[in-house]
């Protein structure tokens, strides 16, 4: 059974991790993630018929930063900008070991082009790993499982 | 001259010019549909590594039609229409498969995985001429090359092998020199654009619209550019790469393959699809016209059969980050793609320049930074489309 505090804690970091992609805030999404932490973007068919290949891989802190300079700075100015907005929907949470929670949650992203039109980006499922005993609360591994197997667009931003 | 068409469109006389109205015209897509994609061209459906047992299979699409790649239990990989031969109903649904029987559901007709029909229910009550020989799934033309299956819908098409030129040697040795290889996943993605933008880049604009290209200071060593007169193109080159020093972790850029110092090879097959070999990175890029104005991608990326733990995770994680639709050193490409369509809207020609100097016929040699060679694939299917010039 988990408390509601530390409910309040994981909702938390979930509606920090949001603000900061639909703020286009790559370095706080950055500081979402401890100083052990994986993000990884996957299409559900290699994930469920265990194809190891994703759309982003960062293993490390270090890969999650440099993905902060691949939107930041590398891909600055040439690729045709988006809004995202996230709709994030907690389903369950089962602790791991002490401070650490598994968290599973769907997830919806709707995106608006330059031109004003908004439409589904990418449905699909969070499977979350979040650690709680360094203060505030961090992904220790977060996985963004797409459902959404043929994108609409090229992905720029991590979801 | 009148265009061996019936459609009324004009093509620029000057040799270096492509009218925009070829990328958006619907009457234009439907030719392609009959003269490019079920015309006397071939096209990469599958490689055996995406369906390495027997039973495995595949679906995909030659232009709209639909096309099933299935491994059968006799080991041999056919081709069929993804349409059951009694009413026409798609047979599988699925991206990838198993099937020991292929079933249609409407009707409950059921064929072994090398096409024959086994039975159909009530066949008591068919005609009497009914021979279940006649009705085995229907037989796509194909073959292979290095592993890679290859369809054709044309009875016109000359012999795989023709038709490669001289692409093979660049084909195997981008697969880890004999295309025995292990499947990785896809990445799939949809571009707002036509298929003929999609597949007309080149190496003019590598490092101009690739800022990663700059800050990693990859630079091409010795290699070759080439076009076939089957409108293919080649370019292979080593790829001198330095440690990149503004990455926090440059793992992800190094070549560890020990059978192939770092290259970048890029075999782009008439008319869409395209092989890559870009450092340790081996990959298919599986192109499928939806309409005049979108495009979608399924890149396939592999390991090599001979490699080892620690090689396949390097390339898992190269895959996952340089090349692909939201690849660093390749996500621009997307957005030119979807703005060259919107410009295409506009009045005139789009105009080849670097490296043109006239009228140009293959085999032809190009310089690595030039972007003439795509006029050789722009003549064949001016040709193959029956328009004639001003």
């Amino acid at each position: 059974m988990i408390d509601g505090e530390t409910l309040a804690r994981i909702d938390a970091l979930q509606s920090r991790y949001i603000r900061a992609l639909d703020t286009k805030n790559l370095a706080a999404w950055s500081d979402c993630f401890g100083e052990a932490a994986s993000y990884i973007c996957i299409a559900r068919e290699n994930e469920e018929q265990n194809l190891p290949l994703a759309i982003m891989m960062d293993d490390s802190l270090a890969r999650i930063h440099d993905r902060v300079k691949y939107v930041t700075e590398i891909w600055a100015g040439t690729f045709e900008d988006y809004q995202t907005r996230h709709f994030v929907q907690r389903i369950e949470c089962v602790p791991r070991a002490t401070d650490l929670v598994a968290v599973e949650s769907n997830f919806l992203v709707a995106y608006t082009s330059a031109r004003g039109r908004s439409e589904i980006l990418v449905a699909g499922s969070y499977q979350d790993e979040i650690d709680l005993g360094h203060g505030e609360a961090r992904f220790r591994a977060k996985k963004a499982i797409l459902d959404t197997v043929t994108t609409p667009r090229y992905l720029v931003y991590p979801v | 001259m009148r265009n061996d068409t019936a459609l009324d469109l004009r093509w620029p006389a000057k040799f270096n010019e492509i009218p925009k109205e070829v990328f958006h015209r619907a009457d234009v897509y439907r030719l392609e549909l009959q003269r490019i994609f079920a015309g006397p061209e071939w096209h990469p459906l599958a490689h055996v590594a995406e369906i390495p047992e027997p039973g495995d299979l595949k679906t995909g699409f030659i232009g709209e039609v639909p096309v099933l790649t299935v491994h059968g239990d006799d080991g041999v990989v056919r081709v069929f229409a993804n349409s059951c031969p009694h009413r026409g109903t798609q047979l599988k649904t699925c991206a990838r498969g198993r099937a020991d029987k292929i079933e249609c559901p409407y009707h409950r007709w059921t064929f072994t995985n090398r096409g024959a029909l086994i039975g159909a229910p009530g066949m008591g009550d068919f005609p009497q001429d009914f021979r279940k020989e006649d009705y085995g799934l229907r037989v796509i033309r194909s073959g292979q090359s290095c592993g890679l299956v290859f369809a054709t819908l044309s009875g016109e098409a000359p012999p795989l092998d023709d038709y490669l030129d001289d692409t093979g040697e660049h084909i195997a040795r981008a697969m880890g020199g004999d295309g025995r290889l292990n499947f990785l996943g896809y990445q799939k993605v949809s571009f707002a654009c036509n298929w003929k933008e999609y597949s007309d880049n080149e190496g003019y604009h590598g490092p101009l619209l690739h800022a990663a290209f700059r800050m990693l200071k990859f630079s091409q060593g010795e290699g070759t550019q080439f076009m076939t007169p089957h409108a293919h193109k080649v370019n292979s080159a080593t790829l001198t790469v330095p440690k990149a020093s503004f990455l926090e972790d440059s793992s992800v850029v190094e070549g560890r393959d020990p059978k192939l110092a770092p290259h970048n090879i890029i075999v782009s097959l008439f008319p869409v699809t395209i092989i890559t070999r870009n450092l340790d990175v081996i990959s298919i890029r599986y192109a499928m016209p939806i309409s005049p104005d979108e495009t979608e991608v399924h890149y396939a990326y592999f390991a090599h059969a001979d490699d080892d733990a620690d090689l396949v995770k390097h390339r898992v994680r190269q895959a996952s980050n340089l090349i692909g639709p939201s690849g660093f050193i390749s996500l621009e490409d997307g957005a030119v793609f979807n703005r060259l369509h919107v410009g295409a809207h506009s009045e005139g020609n789009v105009g080849f320049q670097k490296g043109v100097k006239g009228r140009i016929e293959a085999p032809y040699t190009l310089d690595k930074g030039d972007e003439a060679g795509n006029l050789i694939r722009w003549e064949h299917y001016r040709q193959a489309m029956g328009f004639v010039r001003d």
